[in-house]
């Protein structure tokens, strides 16, 4: 950083043509709504879901307010896990499908905590 | 008509939020430094942890055994308590976030116990956080209500008083140190007279009330009546004071350590001033050792009036050179702060015709401070002398991560 802010606009000998265009870089933030109560980022650890496009280290936006959907990946609590499943429904029941086991039903210590709203990579 | 709605155990409920496994367990929260106990879940209580408990005493009891304690992490409950508010306001045209816990709201006639009850369901899914509401024609009714909501489970965590009926009954049962704003001394007084329950003091004249708990119990009393004395404020007052004091994480012995806490709690005042374009002209420095060691116990404290400012530099130096002036070695000191105690708008501060610092220059550097401060985290750029990590910082042994703020802490989802 420069010993003062110059966005462009202030210059000290010719006038900037530019100075009342001055616009801030594109914001993420607003892009994947992060100031939404409903919107939390996560940290994905490990690769079980790399058949989604889901990579270990990957950031994840997600939404507590979304509609379970079948199909759909969400991140749940499963007996003292914070796990990512599939969520699948079958004869009106609710099923997590993590990776790694066989499908938990969704009952007293299996909690569905978010659905998979975006997804963030940096180390692309 | 109002509603309170607020967060049940609200620290223990962020922590949860995040961490399964302290589902069904004994959690409580311990305040700055981890002294005492401030929130207490369910199983906690149960257990019989007190609020105030100071947990380094109490720690080793055998019915304390199982239980979890957990620094503060204020970063995460200011961040929760934001996301609360917000759903709030989807829901509400008007929401006064009253404390970082609870928030009274304006209720249409439409919004009562099965429109609330759905609200408390959105909260809970959306947040984490499970809460209860009380309704009333008062702020007082409605926080009456809400304590109401809490104890009797039936109520499935609304409790309306907007009926007459439905309070009266209510109030024959409930005891006055329930009432918002009763409590220690009001309350020993009214149990004298004889006065044990919100039906009782209910039913007193206002005028003897004045008498015996002057206006601010009057106004209590007429809001239990239904008169409402309080209106929903959407906005804080304009601050007067600030302080800034902490107790040691272990007891600081040297000149060195001293300056730097006075240099640090200064420097945080000075910001805090600046976030509301306030100035300070005057300023309280203390430090003292424990109260509780075997040797005697030793406060130094001076107050001083200053050249109007909001300068960490000028706050640095006043607050290190009264620290200097008051120090005695030898002692293990225990705490120590700054307070502000006399602030105005910058705007209407007091020039002096002679200042001593160039006051445009001062703005601009610390506007510069405070922007890469709030951009890069705090401490990103300090004045010289404090140290990011210090052997008197706090301690916070057992703090969670900031969740839902900090990008190196977002909650990891395991996908093995």
């Amino acid at each position: 950083m420069g010993e003062r802010a110059y966005r462009g606009d202030d210059t000290t000998g010719f006038q900037s043509p530019a100075q009342d265009h001055i616009e801030a870089v594109p914001d993420l933030a607003e892009l994947l709504e992060l100031r939404r109560p409903q919107r939390f980022a996560v940290r994905v650890k490990g690769d079980g879901l790399k058949k989604r496009g889901i990579h270990s280290g990957d950031i994840l936006v997600v939404n507590t307010d979304a509609e379970p959907r079948t199909g759909k990946v969400c991140v749940a609590f499963v007996h003292g896990d914070v796990v990512l499943a599939v969520l699948t429904e079958k004869d009106g029941r609710w099923w997590l499908e993590p990776s790694n086991h066989a499908p938990q039903p969704v009952a007293d210590d299996t909690e569905v905590w978010a659905m998979i709203a975006a997804l963030v990579r940096t180390d692309v | 008509m109002f509603g309170l709605i607020d967060g049940n155990n609200f620290y223990v409920s962020c922590e949860r939020a995040f961490d399964p496994t302290l589902a069904g367990k004994p959690i409580i929260v311990l305040s700055n430094n981890d002294g005492c106990a401030i929130a207490r879940s369910a199983e906690a209580k149960a257990l019989g942890v007190k609020m105030g408990e100071v947990w380094h005493l109490s720690k080793r009891r055998p019915e304390f055994r199982g239980i979890i304690a957990k620094s503060s992490n204020y970063a995460l409950y200011g961040d929760m308590s934001r996301r609360v508010y917000e759903v709030l306001t989807e829901r509400f045209n008007r929401v006064e976030p009253y404390s970082i816990d609870e928030m009274f709201l304006g209720l249409t006639e439409f919004a009562r116990t099965d429109y609330c009850r759905r609200v408390r369901d959105q909260v809970r899914r959306v947040t984490k956080i499970p809460t209860c509401v009380g309704i009333g024609p008062t702020k007082t009714l409605a926080k009456l209500a809400n304590r109401r909501a809490k104890k009797v489970v039936a109520m499935e965590g609304v409790c309306d008083f907007s009926n007459d009926d439905a309070r009266r009954q209510a109030f024959h049962e409930m005891p006055i140190d329930e009432i918002w704003g009763i409590g220690g001394a009001s309350q020993a007084k009214l149990n004298n007279l004889g006065i044990f329950t919100v039906e009782e003091f209910a039913a007193l004249p206002s005028a003897s009330v004045r008498e015996l708990m002057t206006v601010t119990g009057q106004r209590t009393h007429a809001e239990l009546n239904g008169v409402s004395c309080m209106p929903l404020t959407m906005a804080p007052g304009q601050r007067k004071t600030v302080s800034v004091t902490r107790m040691f994480g272990r007891p600081v012995e040297t000149w060195e350590d001293m300056r730097e806490a006075l240099a640090t709690h200064a420097a945080r005042a000075a910001e805090k001033t600046r976030k509301h374009d306030l100035v300070a002209t005057a300023m309280q420095v203390f430090f003292h050792t424990s109260p509780h060691a075997p040797e005697p116990f030793f406060n130094a404290q001076r107050s001083f009036e200053i050249e109007p400012t909001n300068d960490s530099f000028a706050i640095i130096r006043h607050a290190v050179t009264a620290g200097r002036s008051m120090w005695r070695p030898g002692l293990r000191y225990q705490k120590a702060g700054i307070i502000l105690p006399d602030l105005h708008l910058a705007a209407d501060a007091p020039r002096d015709l002679l200042p001593t610092r160039d006051p445009e220059r001062s703005e601009k550097l610390m506007a510069t401070l405070d922007g890469l401060n709030s951009r890069f985290g705090r401490g990103t750029i300090r004045p010289g002398g404090i140290r990011p990590k210090t052997a008197w910082g706090t301690r916070a042994n057992n703090k969670s991560p900031a969740y839902t703020t900090k990008l190196a802490d977002l909650m990891v989802v395991h996908a093995l």
